[in-house]
């Protein structure tokens, strides 16, 4: 084995090394999920624990091969089991696959209105010289800037005299214009790696300025609207404090909302929650992990693309 | 690069976006011919069932009537009506515990309820469950309870303790290491006995109480003393409790049989129902004092929306009727074992037969009623402080009761007082005013300029203004109405009247040494995070930068914290921080042999828990950004260089540094700001700032002083600071880094 080699595979190592201690918390919900007696807490370490209740009519455990059971504790119960009983409940016994149902639509709002909304100001930013250019652009910035907690109360106020109260409208406002800001900054960075001389051509040949634009540089510009649309589907998909003051109607929750209402505060249905957990998460990680090479050549925060 | 498929996909979404615009519109526009009645309450998950069976039941005898219920946690539940009944909406009834009387009935939120019922009405309850405040009636009780007991393992425990001293001796006889490696398996007693509320019965068993009659707090005592001294002795001395528990930890423990007794509400019966062999008792008397504890015993019930009139307050008083009739209750005595708050329905043989309600009925005899002023959260508030110092070893017994005293009398000033208009009011209205006058005559030239080239840039204009209409419009009125805020008195005591008062707010921030000391933790925990996001990021991203093995997918792996949903990882975090069972500290021990480390009682370790949270958070963000940035460098540059014999690290601080600083900064900023103001991970892992809310950060002290002490003006007042203090480090930054070059 040459250097390169076992330099190449120590890098490798220590990679997934890292890798495993990163997914670790993502791997612990999960477990968690799997069990039946709705604890949180627990001081094994097995991903799935071994427990009487897999059992089949034979004796025959389903996960300890057959082994014998360990009364660890000496107390004459068994430690926790696990399945996939709260997943079953979470589908038929509660509201889960309404709240999927919401979520999604006010997902797809969200993303469409900001991949829309985005796209276009990103490339009047980038392609034109207009007067309030500079201080339109650091405003953006500017609105990340004030803590959003104290925008609560204001906005209930707002929302509620607009009558956008237990509306989608609202939430879809409210949402879209919040991802917007890093979104148009980041379409801009993309847009003005494009060599201005494809639309001049264009235009040559006759385009107007919205063809050029529609036609030529937004196909091109694939990637970026790709991350714009996960940072829209992101802000939607996972956000619970604005809906929590919007919504005020049980069949009009978004997911993460649902999930809350397993929690109270000294009792919380762990299995049902976590489950849940592991179901919202699913669509986004898969998002993210078939969007990963977007998220690297899209992601460009002004840098200078060959 | 072009993608036809993604790009069609697109336009097809843009008709699909219209399209369900036009539906909502539709689907709002049906009325509805019922009247509905809305509650919003608190309850546990099972008995949100039983209450939908009983509405289910009520609708089925009158068809015009529809009632639909909201879930909101306690918390959640007080913040979200106060905003609702504020901007003079809600529901048109409200279930929760009775301390939510003192606030709601000062604020002018809810009706008085004897101007409704007859007192024949209120007659046919147990004292406790008509709660009154200041010579009025606003709440009536279903149930009663929500006290403390001590539940015990029958399999362990074969006679409770009858008193302290019984119970440290069975404690220390069931604390035992069972396996033999050195470390303690079962405990004799496990309790939240860091929370105040599961430490209060022991106040009154040491012969003395939180508060007076008239409202004021009563914490500096020698039964304050002696309980603190007590709990820490159970801890330190005797041993019998873990070192750290919360309730989901004490709840796991006396599940598993981890754990032979346990204090807990009459709320949790229900979770150990055929999983434990239990039975119920009183807290021990206090051997010392030979004084029962006394658990907080309150009663949960309706109140009814100030906004409520007319017809739809005569329907809404007979929902009430209803829900606290006598066969509401017996149902809920029946299967939910829940104490009922009708004389009649105590006396049913559902109740008196009933062996858990009987058992539990005996603490109630001992119990206290729960104080509803409002004042009482500045008294729970304080003493959280103060008592997690003296478990944490920080304070003396003596000295944390003396200045949980002063603090709760300091934050009952601060709650309760009504700032009156200052001389600088008079210029805010002038002088506001007169600036935007003399601002838009400044500008004047640039805004008719504005509208002349308006013309000659349409395109561009056109492009660009529905997103910063909508920007704008989300966030400039929220803005300006929190500069109002800020400027104004509004709190607790001026909910429904208040008025602007001047510059008194931003005054007292300025001068508190406790803001610069939020503030100096908040630049800590936004350099350390920002530093190691960076670092992490960019270390990673040049090492995952080459041919490897199976490269996408630990590339995408390491994506993944970033893509789950934050309060749902960090509430994971939380757990695995857990002393005893947490897995971090089981792992440190399998691997390391160290002992555990006290993560969430102690305020460094705390903090650092925080910190450790958001560094795994963001450090995916900064990975890909440095990796997008990494790919855009030509190997041409690095070859040439090694041509020249250049080393390794010579080459990233000549080649990749310089060419990743373009694309790094900005996204440095915006990492600062998000960082700034993340108030979901310190929220959620120290569980709002414990221990003794040293764990705070500046969004979230403006988070708890607005929202928990009803503070809003000063809260109004903080986040504008906040405001300014990122908008001075964003222009410099900017400047000093000429980031603008390559961004704008």
């Amino acid at each position: 084995m040459n250097k390169h080699k076992i330099e190449t595979w120590s890098i490798f190592l220590f990679l997934t090394f890292f890798t495993l201690l990163t997914i670790y918390p993502a791997i612990r919900i999960i477990s968690i999920s799997l069990r039946t007696d709705n604890a949180f807490q627990t001081k094994s370490l097995a991903f799935i624990e071994r427990s009487e209740s897999f059992r089949d009519e034979n004796g025959n455990g389903v996960w300890d091969k057959g082994e014998p059971f360990d009364d660890d504790n000496h107390n004459g119960r068994r430690d926790a089991g696990s399945g996939f009983k709260a997943y079953f409940e979470l589908f038929t016994k509660t509201d889960f696959p309404r709240w999927a149902w919401n979520s999604f639509f006010v997902t797809l709002m969200v993303t469409l209105t900001g991949v829309l909304l985005a796209s276009t100001s990103g490339y009047a930013l980038s392609r034109f010289q207009f007067r309030g250019k500079q201080f339109t652009m650091l405003s953006l910035l500017t609105t990340q800037m004030f803590p959003a907690t104290m925008l609560l109360l204001p906005f209930f106020i707002l929302l509620s005299k607009l009558g956008l109260i237990n509306s989608y409208l609202g939430l879809i406002i409210i949402y879209s214009s919040t991802a917007l800001p890093f979104c148009i900054w980041q379409m801009k960075g993309y847009y003005d790696t494009i060599p201005v001389s494809l639309e001049e051509s264009a235009r040559l040949d006759g385009c107007s300025r919205f063809t050029a634009f529609y036609r030529i540089i937004l196909p091109l510009s694939s990637p970026a609207l790709v991350i714009t649309a996960l940072f829209s589907f992101m802000a939607s998909w996972n956000e619970y404090v604005v809906a929590n003051i919007i919504l005020q109607d049980p069949d009009l929750y978004t997911l993460p909302l649902g999930l809350k209402s397993f929690q109270a505060s000294l009792s919380t249905q762990w299995g049902l929650y976590s489950a849940g957990a592991v179901v919202v998460s699913i669509p986004v990680t898969i998002l993210f992990i078939s969007l990963a090479k977007y998220l690297v050549s899209g992601l460009t925060m002004g840098s200078v693309k060959g | 690069m072009y993608r036809p498929g993604l790009f069609d996909f697109m336009k097809s979404g843009l008709r699909i976006l219209f399209a369900c615009f036009l539906v909502i519109a539709a689907l709002t526009a049906v009325a509805d011919a019922k009247t509905r009645i809305h509650i919003w309450h608190q309850m546990l998950y099972e008995n949100r069932k039983a209450l939908r069976e009983m509405c289910d039941r009520y609708e089925a005898r009158h068809p015009d009537i529809e009632i639909s219920l909201l879930y909101r946690e306690t918390e959640e539940l007080r913040s979200n009506y106060q905003s609702a009944a504020m901007g003079g909406s809600g529901p048109e009834l409200i279930y929760g515990p009775s301390d939510q009387v003192g606030p709601f009935s000062t604020m002018g939120i809810i009706k008085p309820l004897d101007d409704i019922f007859k007192p024949e009405f209120f007659a046919r309850f147990v004292d406790n469950a008509v709660v009154r405040y200041k010579g009025r009636i606003w709440m009536i009780g279903d149930v009663m309870g929500n006290h403390l007991m001590l539940l015990y393992n029958r399999n362990l425990v074969k006679s409770p303790p009858e008193n302290t001293d019984e119970m440290i001796r069975i404690g220390q006889e069931l604390t035992r290491d069972l396996n033999g490696d050195g470390k303690i398996d079962q405990y004799g007693l496990v309790w939240n006995f860091t929370e105040p509320f599961f430490f209060a019965p022991w106040v009154g068993g040491f012969g003395s109480w939180l508060i007076t009659d008239d409202g004021q707090p009563n914490l500096d005592t020698e039964a304050m003393v002696s309980a603190f001294t007590f709990i820490k002795s159970l801890r330190d001395k005797y041993k019998i409790i873990p070192k750290e528990s919360d309730y989901e930890i004490a709840n796991a423990m006396f599940k598993t049989g981890a754990a032979a007794m346990i204090i807990n509400g009459d709320w949790s019966l229900g979770d150990y129902e055929g999983v434990v062999d239990f039975g119920i008792t009183r807290i021990p008397k206090v051997s010392a004092t030979g004084l029962w504890p006394t658990p907080m015993v309150s009663t949960k019930g309706y109140s009814i929306n100030v906004n409520v009139t007319g017809d739809l307050l005569d329907k809404c008083a007979d929902v009430i009727r209803y829900l606290t009739s006598d066969e509401v209750q017996y149902y809920y005595a029946s299967k939910l074992n829940m104490q009922p708050s009708s004389i009649a329905a105590l006396k049913s043989s559902a109740v008196t037969e009933n062996e858990e309600l009987r058992e539990s009925a005996k603490s109630i005899e001992v119990g206290r009623p729960m104080p509803v002023q409002p004042e009482m959260r500045a008294i729970w508030d304080a003493l959280r402080t103060q008592y997690q110092a003296v478990l944490g070893g920080e304070k003396s017994p003596e000295e944390a009761a003396r200045l949980s005293q002063l603090n709760a009398e300091k934050q009952i000033r601060d709650m309760n007082d009504i700032l009156d208009p200052g001389p600088s009011v008079i210029l805010i209205k002038w002088i506001l005013p007169l600036l935007l006058i003399i601002l838009t005559a400044f500008y004047r030239k640039q805004i008719v300029l504005f509208f002349r080239e308006f013309h000659q840039q349409k395109f561009a204009y056109y492009m660009l203004l529905p997103a910063v209409i909508g920007i704008f419009s989300v966030v400039i009125f929220p803005f300006l109405f929190n500069i109002m805020l800020s400027l104004s008195n509004f709190s607790l005591r001026t909910f429904q009247n208040w008025q602007l008062v001047g510059f008194q707010h931003y005054r007292e921030v300025l001068t508190e040494a406790r803001f610069y000391g939020i503030l100096l933790k908040t630049i800590i925990w936004t350099v350390v995070n920002i530093v190691f996001h960076v670092t992490l990021g960019v270390f990673l991203a040049v090492l995952i930068n080459r041919t490897l093995p199976a490269k996408k997918t630990l590339r995408t792996l390491m994506i993944i914290p970033w893509a789950l949903p934050q309060y749902i990882t960090a509430l994971t975090w939380r757990g695995m921080f857990n002393q005893e069972y947490g897995s971090i500290n089981l792992i440190l021990g399998r691997l390391f042999h160290l002992s555990p480390i006290q993560w969430l009682s102690q305020p460094f370790e705390a903090f650092s828990a925080c910190i450790i949270t958001n560094i795994w958070l963001g450090f995916p963000f900064m990975m890909v950004i440095a990796l997008g940035g990494l790919q855009s460098i030509p190997r041409e540059l690095y070859e040439a260089a090694r041509v020249d014999g250049a080393s390794r690290f010579q080459q990233f601080r000549k080649i990749t540094v310089p060419m990743l600083k373009p694309v790094m900064i900005p996204a440095i900023v915006l990492g600062i700001v998000w960082t700034f103001n993340n108030i979901n991970v310190v929220w959620l892992v120290s569980n709002a700032g414990e221990p003794s809310d040293q764990t705070h950060i500046l969004v979230s002290y403006v988070y708890k002083a607005a929202f928990n002490l009803y503070r809003y003006g000063y809260g109004a007042a903080l986040s504008m600071v906040i405001f300014l203090i990122l908008l001075i480090f964003g222009i410099f930054f900017m400047k000093k880094t000429k980031a603008t070059g390559t961004v704008l």
